[in-house]
């Protein structure tokens, strides 16, 4: 067997990200998932062995199944808006004829993406305020003041109202990202086509979709993903109320550990999160099939 | 192999100066630069009045012990009780800091970090002993107690004086005496007579306390409120919901989609005649509008079981920890000293245990009615959600939640709780 001689260089460069990725990703996670094997509270230093327990306690918790529902809510009204109308958006921007004003387009949109969430939340807060709120001032200016309602204390309204903020928030961001691969086309992909007699809306299904799948895959998975972490914004918003109309399974997570103080289920439930999110990422990667065409 | 080996070696080196540098920046009091003796003082009051007060009194005490540095943090209500969770966890805590009593300072004391005060108050009993004796009682577990109780308060309904005269509608005395008041008010033309933000569970788990308190027998709720012995079968409970709801539907939809800070705004604006506030709340609401308000006690709910005066509210104060240095019990007594709390008083107005502490020179009438209340209630309900455990109260309050948006039933939360209650009973 011929021993290779060790290079220290590469492992030099690497060791800070190693060393990083391990300290605050996979050390966590392999605690995380040790620490929902067990039942403790913050307040006592004992921690006390219950097996699978706190798996099966999973199964029969209504509120996770009520938030997993939200997520899952959350994540198809995001992809058909972030992503879908995202790209649409992206490729109207792009289009000759509206060019000229796009840039202007471009900053409205991706305003609010640089602007804090919370902030953003309360600012919505203000928005959805059943009394003094600009949605239902503009409903009653419009005549519709029968649409009128208390949106976030309203358990119907409530999840829509919250994952509405969040595709005003995050569109922004997608439409730039789909405007960047969009203008890496070569031009004369476009001109063939146009010779060809297709039109704008041929040209978009023909040309455009099959050029960004790479931005597409990403934008899917950012979307999905984030769809089934979501915290910040029905935190703020609503804290998962009315009841538990609008939780989600990260605001559960939290709830569970830090209010309820069973730090046990909730680490199960934060390795639930983690397994979802994998598992999405897993079979996009694997659908997409992306980097291996060609 | 070697490979292997050598980057294994390279990880636990680095690892170890990792681990060196976290253990190095511990202060918990101890001396640091200059020998000077740091005293980490949490509280939660980073709004005005009270932030800028806490700021004053520490530059005075500063003053008066040079050799003491103060490091103050501050964050607001909520985003407190979750912190002080991850610090007392961390062993991390603050020298000194604020706690509420009875369930939240049980849970903190549990955690063995927090210092006994029986001999340091037993050693100056000038200054323990000018502080109001009932108001330890949510601070003692076991004969021990392990806080300096500060603010004293309690809930009542505020009522608008003038819309009540304008109206002739008499203060109640009665639970339908009060529904009566509503209705006519309601036919008076104030759409929502009664408001609450009851996106604020505390606000839900106020009101159920309270309705609990006087239509369930007390031997009954020290019983349930214990968690090993809490089964939440009373027949007073499905009652005390329906009041609930029964209340809810007075409030209106907006009640459900606004907070408590907004209801009050609502009642400051002269729009809401009847609000069940607390009376740390007076100056705010002083501040916010202009509206002549009195105060009533939650009304006797006829054939009710309970204690039909009793008082809901409890007091808050001070706590150290188990490794606070001397200095930091120089600074607690001089944040509970009588000259203090009389500045308090003027300074922010919330009432406090300290004798002496409110007076007519310190604060105004309406503060002096409120405070007489407290020192006159037949009993002392603590905050429902600080009287039963977390996971029981949190079925209440979205329970409570739920029952004004018709989601639900009070049987169905009933179910809920009884279960929980079940589980707790058996860790």
């Amino acid at each position: 067997m011929k021993v290779k001689k060790v290079k220290i260089t590469p492992i030099l460069f690497m060791l800070p990200t190693v060393l990083f990725l391990g300290l605050f990703i996979y050390i966590p996670l392999i605690q995380n998932f040790y620490n929902s094997f067990f039942e403790f509270s913050v307040f006592s230093q004992s921690k006390e062995f219950v097996g699978l327990t706190k798996f099966q306690q999973l199964f029969v918790d209504e509120v996770a199944i009520i938030a997993l529902v939200n997520n899952v809510k959350y994540a198809i009204i995001s992809v058909l808006l972030q992503v879908f109308f995202a790209l649409v958006l992206a490729a109207i921007l792009e289009d000759k004829f509206f060019r000229r004003f796009a840039h202007v387009f471009r900053v409205i949109y991706f305003m609010p993406v640089m602007i804090s969430i919370s902030v953003i939340a309360l600012l919505f807060g203000f928005v959805y305020n059943p009394q003094i709120g600009l949605l239902n001032s503009f409903l009653e200016l419009i005549g519709l003041e029968q649409w009128a309602k208390p949106w976030l204390g309203n358990s119907t309204t409530a999840i829509y109202s919250v994952i509405a903020m969040s595709q005003w928030q995050s569109i922004g961001l997608i439409t730039m990202l789909f405007i960047v691969s969009i203008q890496k086309i070569p031009k004369d992909l476009y001109e063939a086509a146009e010779i060809d007699g297709a039109g704008k809306i041929r040209r978009f299904f023909s040309v455009t979709v099959p050029q960004v799948k790479e931005a597409t895959f990403v934008n899917l998975l950012v979307t999905v993903t984030g769809s089934i972490l979501v915290f910040n914004e029905p935190y703020i918003l609503t804290n998962g109320g009315p009841g538990n109309s609008s939780m989600t399974l990260a605001i559960h997570m939290y709830q569970t550990g830090f209010v309820k103080d069973d730090m046990g289920y909730a680490s199960t439930l934060a390795s639930l999160i983690f397994l979802l999110s994998a598992i999405f990422a897993l079979i996009q990667i694997k659908v997409s099939k992306t980097g291996k065409e060609e | 192999m070697k490979k292997f080996v050598s980057f294994l070696v390279v990880i636990l080196a680095s690892s170890m100066f990792l681990a060196a540098c976290s253990s190095s920046n511990e202060s918990n009091g101890e001396s640091s630069d200059d020998d000077k003796v740091v005293i980490d003082f949490f509280h939660r009051w980073p709004n005005e009045p009270r932030k800028s007060f806490y700021d004053e009194k520490i530059a005075e005490f500063e003053k008066q012990h040079p050799n003491v540095k103060i490091n103050v943090d501050s964050v607001l209500n909520d985003s407190y009780k979750e912190k002080i969770k991850v610090l007392v966890s961390n062993d991390d805590l603050p020298d000194v800091f604020t706690s509420w009593s009875d369930t939240f300072a049980a849970n903190l004391v549990s955690s063995d970090r927090i210092m006994e005060l029986n001999e340091i108050m037993a050693e100056d009993t000038e200054w323990s002993g000018n502080i109001i004796e009932s108001q330890y009682a949510g601070f003692t577990f076991d004969d021990v107690t392990y806080g300096i109780p500060f603010t004293v308060d309690g809930k009542a309904f505020f009522y608008n004086k003038q819309i009540f005269e304008e109206n002739n509608i008499e203060v109640p005395r009665s639970y339908d005496e009060l529904i009566d008041a509503l209705d006519q008010l309601k036919k008076a033309g104030y759409e929502t007579p009664l408001v609450e933000g009851l996106t604020n569970g505390w606000a839900i788990s106020h009101y159920m306390g309270t309705i609990f308190d006087r239509v369930i027998a007390n031997d009954v709720l020290i019983k349930d409120y214990n968690v090993e012995t809490g089964e939440y079968t009373d027949p007073g409970y499905i009652r005390g919901l329906e009041i609930f709801k029964e209340l809810t539907t007075y409030m209106g939809d907006v009640s459900t989609a606004i907070d408590h800070e907004a209801a009050r705004n609502m009642f400051a604006a002269g729009e809401v005649p009847v609000l069940y506030m607390q009376f740390a709340e007076v100056g705010y609401v002083q501040d916010a509008g202009d509206v002549e308000f009195g105060f009533f006690n939650f009304p006797e709910v006829e054939d009710g079981d309970g204690r039909p005066k009793s008082l809901t509210g409890a007091p808050e104060g001070w706590m150290l920890s188990k490794n606070a240095p001397p200095e930091a019990v120089e600074f607690l007594k001089f944040l509970t000293s009588e000259e203090t709390a009389k500045e308090f008083t003027k300074a922010d107005g919330q009432l406090n245990a300290i004798k002496g502490g409110v007076t007519e020179e310190t604060s105004n009438p309406t503060s002096l009615e409120a405070y007489q209340i407290i020192l006159d209630a037949s009993d002392a309900t603590p905050w429902f959600d600080n009287a039963v455990d977390i996971s029981i109260a949190d079925v209440f309050m979205r329970g409570g939640q739920e029952l004004a948006t018709n989601q639900t039933t009070p049987e169905e939360i009933m179910a809920k709780v009884q279960e929980a209650a079940a589980k707790l009973r058996n860790q």
